[in-house]
C-alpha cells in the first residue's frame, strides 16, 4: 500500500463508518439471495486477511512477549520487551522523530497541495499537462525516488541543491548527513511526493466552489486574499480537516521514505518507530523487542484513528 | 450533494465581461498577457521541481557516464550501454517477474475488492460493523513488523500445510485483499441509485449478474483508482518478494534495484537504466488511467 | 519459474500454468542442495561456476540463492526453521549463528583435504567452547587503493606513512589531480562509512590498529574492552580528524548510505583502503593502469589491516549432512578454489585458504602478492563470540562522532565501552 493510498482512504473511512447501516438511509434492494450469500462475497478478502495479515499479526502479539529462538526454543519473558522498549532512550528519540517528521510531512503536503491547486485551477491544455507531470511523484516506486533524491541532496559544494543555493549566496549544507537538517530533508521529500496527490482533492474541491460567491464577493469589492480566506477555504475545510488528522495518524508508520534516503542515520538523527524496529529486527536479532515496539505501534494507530474518527463523526453530527 | 459532481454541472452563462476572472480560486484572467506569463513562469517552477528529478533519471539512464554529484536532464555521452550492462545483470528477467505478479496481483485485489466492496456496499448483514472493523485494522498495520511472522505463513500455509514460498502465490496473495480498494469500491457502488438495481431485479436478473453487468460499468472511475494505486502499491513491494523468494531469478525489479546499488562493479547510470525500467510500467499505468483517477479519488474524498 | 509469460492468454491457462509452477518447484527444492550467500550479481557468476563444477564431479544438483539481503531472508528463514542446507557468508557472523543454534558444528579431521588448510585458517572457525562450527573457504586482507596516475601528477611518491597518507589525500582534495581546474570535485580518501551492517567497523578496525588503538583485546573467547584507552582515543582522534579537519578529505556523503565505491571508480576520490574484491572493478574504471594497490602506509601502531575472511556453514535443519560434507570438501579444494579465483565474474577466493595454492601465480597477477603480503600482518575481528551487536554499536557510535565533530571523544568512547563490556559479559566473554 502506498503512502498515498492511506491518505485517500481517510474520507471513505469516514463515509463508510459514520453511516455504516447504510441501508437504513434509504430500502437496500436484495435480489433474490439467501442471507449467507453475503459472506461468499466476502469470503475471498476475509480468508487472505486472516492467512496474511492476522495470522500474522496474532504471531507477532505471541513473539512480542518471547525471547525469539527459534532453534532452541522461544522463552516466555512477559512484559520485559515492552519495558525495553519503553525504556529505550533510543525508542524516545524516534517517538519524537516520528511525530515531527509525521506532522511536518502532513501539513506540507496539504499545504503545499492548495497551493498548487491554487496554482494550476483551470481549464486549459497547459495546466492539464503540468497537472499530469506534478503527478508524477505520487506514481514513482519509492526505491527510485529515493536514488534520485539522494543525488540531489549530494552534499559537495557542487551538489545539485547546494549549487543551487549557492548561486542565491548560501553556504553549502550536508542535507542528509547533518544530523541538524537530515530530518528536514527527509520531510521535504515526502513534501514533494504528498503535495501532488492533496492537489487532485483539493482541485476537485475548488470545482466545487460555488461561482456567484466569487462574484458576490468581487461586488462587495473583497480583496483577493479576502476571496480565498471567507470564500475559497471554508469550502475546502471538510477535505482539509479529516486528509490532515489522519495523514497524521498514518504517518506513525513512516518507513521507506526514511529507509531509502537515510536508513535512520546520521547518527540516529532520523531514526523514527519503523526505521528502529527494522534495525532491532533485522540487525540485531532481536525479535521479540522488535514485536513489542510493533504492537506498541499498532495500538498506538488504532487508538488515534478512532479518535480521529470520533472527532470528525461529531462535527459531522453538528 | 457530492461536491465533486459540481464540476460537471453546466454553470450559468455570466453577462459580465469579466466572468472568467471568477472561473479559479486565483482568478486568472485567460488572454492577458500578464496573466499568461505569470501562469507561464508558475507552471515551469512547478515543471522543474515536480517532474525534473524523474526526468534525470531517464537522463542518468542513457548516459555512459552519468556523474553522480550532479544531474542534468540531456545525456552527455548519449548511449544503451548502461541497458546493457543491466540485461547482463539480468534485469529483464526481474521486470517481468515484477510485471507477472503486478499484473496477476492486482487482477485478484481487484475481483476481491468488487466482491467484497459490493458486500459492504448493497447489502444488510449482521457483523457488517465488525468485518469494516476488521478491514480498517489491517490498515493500520505495518507490513515490515509482521515480515518474520508472514515468512512462517508462507513456508507453510495453516491447515493447507503447503509452502507457497519459491512461487508466484507467495506474493500474489498477500497483496490480494487490499482494504483501500474494498473502501474505495465500497465507497462508489453506495452511490448507484437503487431504482437502477430494482429494475434489474424486477427483470429476474440474478444477484452475480446484477453485479457484473450494472454495477460494475458504473464504478469505472473507481475500478481506476483500484488499478492504479493497486498496481504501484505492489509494483513497490520490497520486503515481500525477499521473504517469498527461494532462488535470486524470483525477485522482483525493486529488490534487483538494491543489488545494483550494492554492485560494486556498476556505476550510477547502471543503477539508474535500472530505475529507468522500475518508473515504466507504473508510469503507463498512471497515464492510460488518469482520467478516471482524478475522477475516482476526488468523489471518493469530497463528499458527505 | 516464473517464465514462460505467453501461454497465460486466458485466465484459466494462466493459472494452470501457475498451479504447475508451483508443484515443480516444490519437487525441485526436495533433491537439491540448497545454498546461499551474500552476493551480488557478478560474484553470484562466479558462485554458479563452481557449483556447476561440483555438480558435474558428483552428481549431487545445487540450488543456489544469491542475495544482498542475506540477513532479512535467513532470519524470515529461521523463523520458518526451514534453513538452506549450506551457507556461505562472512566469518564475523559464525558466533551469532552458532549461539542461535542455527548451524551445525564441524568435525575437520572428517573432511577430505583438510590438512591443506592452515593452521590459522581452522583456527578463525573455532568458537569459544573450543567447537567448530565452520569450514574456512576465503580470505584476505583489506589493502590501499591508490590513484597512481593522480599521485604522480602531484609529484608524490608511494606513501609509507600516514603523514606520507594525509599529506596525499590532502593534495587529493585541493590540488587539481583530474586535470580540469581547482573545481573541488575531487577529494583524499573514499570512506564506506554505512552503519547498515556495521560495515563502518570494517574500515575503522584497520587505521584505529596502525594508529596502536583497538576496540577490544583478547582471544579465546575472552576480551578485554579498549575502545576508551589512552591509545585508542587517541586513535579516534586522529581519524576524527580526517572528516573533521581538512574539508573534502573524505569524499561527501561518506557518512550515510551511499557507497563508497563509485567514488574511486568515477575519479572523484584518489585513496580507498578496502578488500582486494574491487580489483575487477576497478580494472573497469578508473582502468587497470590509473591505480595501484600498496601495503598499508604505517601509522604509529604498524601497518596492520583487517582480516576478512569467508566461511562454509551447514545448516541445522538440513537433512543432507552428506551433501552437505562433500560440498564443502570440494569447496576446499585446489579445483574449486582456483575457480572460485578465476571463473568469470568476480572473485569469490579472493586468496585461496588451501595452502597447496599460490594466488598471485593463479591470477597471474603480481597484485595478489601484495595482498598476500598484507595478509600475513593482518588481525580479525572477535569471530570466536558474537561480535554483531557491539560492531553495529562501534559504528554508530563512530559514525555519530564525527557527523558532529564531536569534541568529547573519551566520554563517547567511554559509554561505547559500557556498552560492548555489557554485551561482551552477557556472553561471558569478558576478560
Amino acid at each position: 500500500m502506498t503512502d498515498q493510498a492511506g491518505e485517500a482512504m481517510t474520507p471513505l473511512v469516514k463515509n463508510a463508518a459514520s453511516r455504516p447501516p447504510a441501508a437504513s438511509l434509504r430500502r437496500r434492494v436484495r435480489p433474490q439471495s439467501r442471507w449467507w450469500t453475503v459472506w461468499l462475497f466476502l469470503l475471498p478478502a476475509l480468508l487472505l486477511f486472516l492467512y496474511f495479515k492476522f495470522i500474522p499479526m496474532f504471531a507477532g502479539i505471541q513473539m512480542s512477549f518471547q525471547k525469539v529462538r527459534p532453534f532452541l526454543g522461544n522463552e516466555w519473558v512477559g512484559w520485559s520487551n515492552y519495558a525495553a522498549v519503553l525504556n529505550d532512550s533510543r525508542f524516545h528519540d524516534a517517538i519524537v522523530h516520528t511525530l515531527i517528521l509525521g506532522f511536518g510531512q502532513s501539513i506540507g503536503a496539504v499545504i503545499g497541495g492548495l497551493v498548487l491547486a491554487l496554482l494550476l485551477e483551470g481549464a486549459s491544455k497547459t495546466l492539464w499537462f503540468v497537472r499530469t507531470a506534478a503527478f508524477l511523484p505520487v506514481v514513482t516506486a519509492t526505491a527510485v525516488i529515493g536514488e534520485v533524491w539522494r543525488i540531489i541532496y549530494f552534499p559537495a559544494p557542487n551538489g545539485f541543491l547546494n549549487s543551487a543555493i549557492g548561486s542565491l549566496g548560501l553556504d553549502p549544507v550536508r542535507w542528509l548527513e547533518d544530523p541538524a537538517v537530515a530530518l528536514y530533508s527527509v520531510m521535504a521529500v515526502g513534501i514533494w511526493q504528498g503535495a501532488p496527490y492533496n492537489m487532485v482533492i483539493f482541485l476537485a474541491g475548488l470545482a466545487g466552489v460555488d461561482r456567484s460567491l466569487y462574484e458576490a464577493s468581487a461586488i462587495d469589492g473583497a480583496k483577493l486574499r479576502h476571496r480565498l480566506w471567507y470564500v475559497t477555504l471554508p469550502a475546502l475545510r471538510p477535505a482539509m480537516t479529516i486528509v490532515l488528522v489522519l495523514a497524521a495518524v498514518r504517518s506513525l508508520r513512516v518507513f521507506t521514505d526514511v529507509w531509502v534516503l537515510t536508513g535512520g542515520g546520521p547518527a540516529g538523527a532520523t531514526d523514527v518507530w519503523m526505521t528502529r524496529i527494522y534495525s532491532l529486527g533485522f540487525e540485531r536479532n532481536q525479535m521479540g523487542i522488535a514485536s513489542a515496539a510493533s504492537i506498541l505501534l499498532l495500538i498506538a494507530s488504532i487508538a488515534l484513528t478512532a479518535l480521529a474518527l470520533l472527532i470528525t463523526r461529531k462535527r459531522a453530527e453538528k | 450533494m457530492s461536491i465533486a459532481k459540481a464540476s460537471s454541472r453546466p454553470r450559468p452563462k455570466r453577462p459580465q465581461v469579466n466572468s472568467s476572472s471568477f472561473d479559479t480560486a486565483l482568478g486568472w484572467q485567460p488572454g492577458r498577457t500578464a496573466t499568461t506569463l505569470l501562469r507561464a513562469a508558475v507552471c515551469a517552477i512547478i515543471l522543474f521541481v515536480f517532474a525534473g528529478p524523474i526526468l534525470t533519471i531517464i537522463a542518468g539512464a542513457f548516459d555512459l557516464n552519468p556523474d553522480p554529484t550532479r544531474l542534468t536532464l540531456i545525456p552527455r555521452n548519449p548511449s544503451l550501454e548502461n541497458f546493457a550492462v543491466a540485461t547482463q545483470r539480468g534485469i529483464w528477467g526481474f521486470f517481468w517477474n515484477s510485471l507477472l505478479i503486478a499484473g496477476f496481483g492486482l487482477l485478484l485485489q481487484i475481483i476481491v475488492a468488487v466482491t467484497a466492496g459490493y458486500a459492504l456496499a448493497r447489502r444488510k448483514f449482521r457483523g457488517q460493523a465488525i468485518v469494516l472493523g476488521i478491514f480498517l485494522a489491517t490498515m493500520m498495520l505495518p507490513e515490515e513488523v509482521v515480515a518474520v511472522p508472514l515468512a512462517v505463513v508462507l513456508g507453510d500455509l495453516p491447515l493447507v500445510g503447503i509452502s507457497l514460498r519459491g512461487t508466484i502465490f507467495a506474493v500474489i496473495l498477500p497483496v490480494a485483499a487490499s482494504a483501500f480498494s474494498i473502501l474505495v469500491m465500497a465507497a462508489f457502488m453506495r452511490d448507484i441509485p437503487d431504482e437502477i438495481v430494482e429494475a434489474a431485479t424486477i427483470d429476474g436478473a440474478s444477484e452475480m449478474r446484477i453485479l457484473i453487468e450494472i454495477i460494475l460499468p458504473m464504478c469505472k472511475p473507481a475500478l481506476g483508482v483500484v488499478a492504479i494505486f493497486g498496481f504501484i502499491g505492489i509494483w513497490d513491494q520490497y520486503l515481500l518478494p525477499i521473504i517469498a523468494a527461494n532462488r535470486t531469478s524470483d525477485y522482483m525489479i525493486t529488490v534487483a534495484l538494491a543489488s545494483l546499488r550494492a554492485d560494486v562493479q556498476v556505476g550510477t547510470g547502471v543503477l539508474l537504466a535500472g530505475a529507468f525500467l522500475a518508473l515504466i510500467p507504473s508510469l503507463i499505468v498512471y497515464l492510460l488511467l488518469q482520467n478516471s483517477l482524478v475522477r475516482g479519488i476526488t468523489s471518493g474524498a469530497i463528499k458527505g | 519459474m516464473f517464465e514462460n509469460p505467453n501461454k497465460a492468454g486466458n485466465a484459466i491457462r494462466g493459472l494452470a500454468f501457475l498451479a504447475a509452477a508451483l508443484c515443480s518447484s516444490t519437487a525441485m527444492a526436495q533433491d537439491a542442495l540448497e545454498v546461499w550467500s551474500r552476493s551480488g550479481p557478478q560474484a553470484a557468476e562466479t558462485y554458479k561456476a563452481v557449483f556447476a563444477a561440483f555438480t558435474e564431479k558428483t552428481g549431487i544438483p545445487v540450488e543456489y540463492l544469491a542475495t544482498v539481503e542475506f540477513e532479512t531472508q535467513l532470519q524470515a528463514r529461521a523463523a520458518a526453521r526451514d534453513l538452506p542446507d549450506v551457507l556461505i557468508y562472512d566469518q564475523a557472523s559464525m558466533a551469532s549463528y552458532a549461539n542461535a543454534g542455527m548451524i551445525l558444528p564441524v568435525v575437520p579431521e572428517d573432511l577430505a583435504g583438510h590438512d591443506q588448510l592452515s593452521e590459522a585458517s581452522w583456527d578463525s572457525v573455532r568458537m569459544a567452547d573450543g567447537g567448530y562450527y565452520g569450514v574456512p573457504f576465503s580470505q584476505h586482507a583489506q589493502v590501499t587503493f591508490i590513484r597512481s596516475d593522480w599521485r604522480e601528477k602531484l609529484g608524490f611518491d608511494v606513501p609509507q606513512t600516514h603523514d606520507d597518507l594525509s599529506a596525499l589525500a590532502t593534495a587529493f582534495a585541493t590540488q587539481d589531480p583530474d586535470g580540469n581546474g581547482v573545481d573541488g570535485d575531487t577529494y583524499g580518501m573514499a570512506v564506506p562509512g554505512t552503519t547498515d551492517r556495521g560495515f563502518f567497523t570494517w574500515w575503522l578496525s584497520s587505521y584505529m590498529m596502525q594508529r596502536g588503538g583497538s576496540f577490544v583485546t583478547g582471544g579465546e573467547g575472552k576480551y578485554t574492552v579498549t575502545v576508551n584507552t589512552p591509545d585508542s582515543v587517541a586513535a579516534v582522534e586522529w581519524i576524527q580528524n580526517l572528516f573533521c579537519g581538512t574539508p573534502s578529505l573524505v569524499q561527501p556523503g561518506a557518512l550515510t548510505n551511499a557507497s563508497a565505491t563509485p567514488f574511486f571508480a568515477e575519479n572523484h576520490a584518489g585513496i580507498y583502503q578496502t578488500g582486494p574484491y574491487a580489483i575487477a572493478n576497478f580494472d573497469k574504471a578508473p582502468g587497470k593502469d590509473k591505480y595501484e594497490i600498496i601495503i598499508a602506509p604505517a601509522g604509529p601502531g604498524g601497518k596492520t589491516t583487517l582480516t576478512e575472511r569467508t566461511s562454509i556453514y551447514f545448516g541445522a535443519t538440513s537433512s543432507k549432512p552428506d551433501q552437505q560434507k562433500a560440498l564443502a570438501e570440494f569447496l576446499i579444494s585446489p579445483e574449486a578454489q582456483s575457480l572460485g579465483m578465476t571463473a568469470p565474474g568476480q572473485p569469490v577466493v579472493r586468496l585461496p585458504v588451501n595452502t597447496t595454492l599460490n594466488a598471485a601465480e593463479i591470477y597471474g597477477d603480481d597484485r595478489w602478492a601484495v595482498v598476500a603480503d598484507q595478509l600475513t600482518d593482518s588481525q580479525l575481528m572477535p569471530s570466536d563470540v558474537d561480535f554483531t551487536t557491539a560492531r553495529l554499536d562501534i559504528a554508530e557510535t563512530f559514525q555519530s562522532m564525527f557527523s558532529q565533530c564531536t569534541s568529547d571523544i573519551q566520554g563517547q568512547l567511554d559509554g561505547l565501552a559500557g556498552r560492548i563490556s555489557d554485551e561482551l559479559s552477557q556472553q561471558n566473554a569478558l576478560q
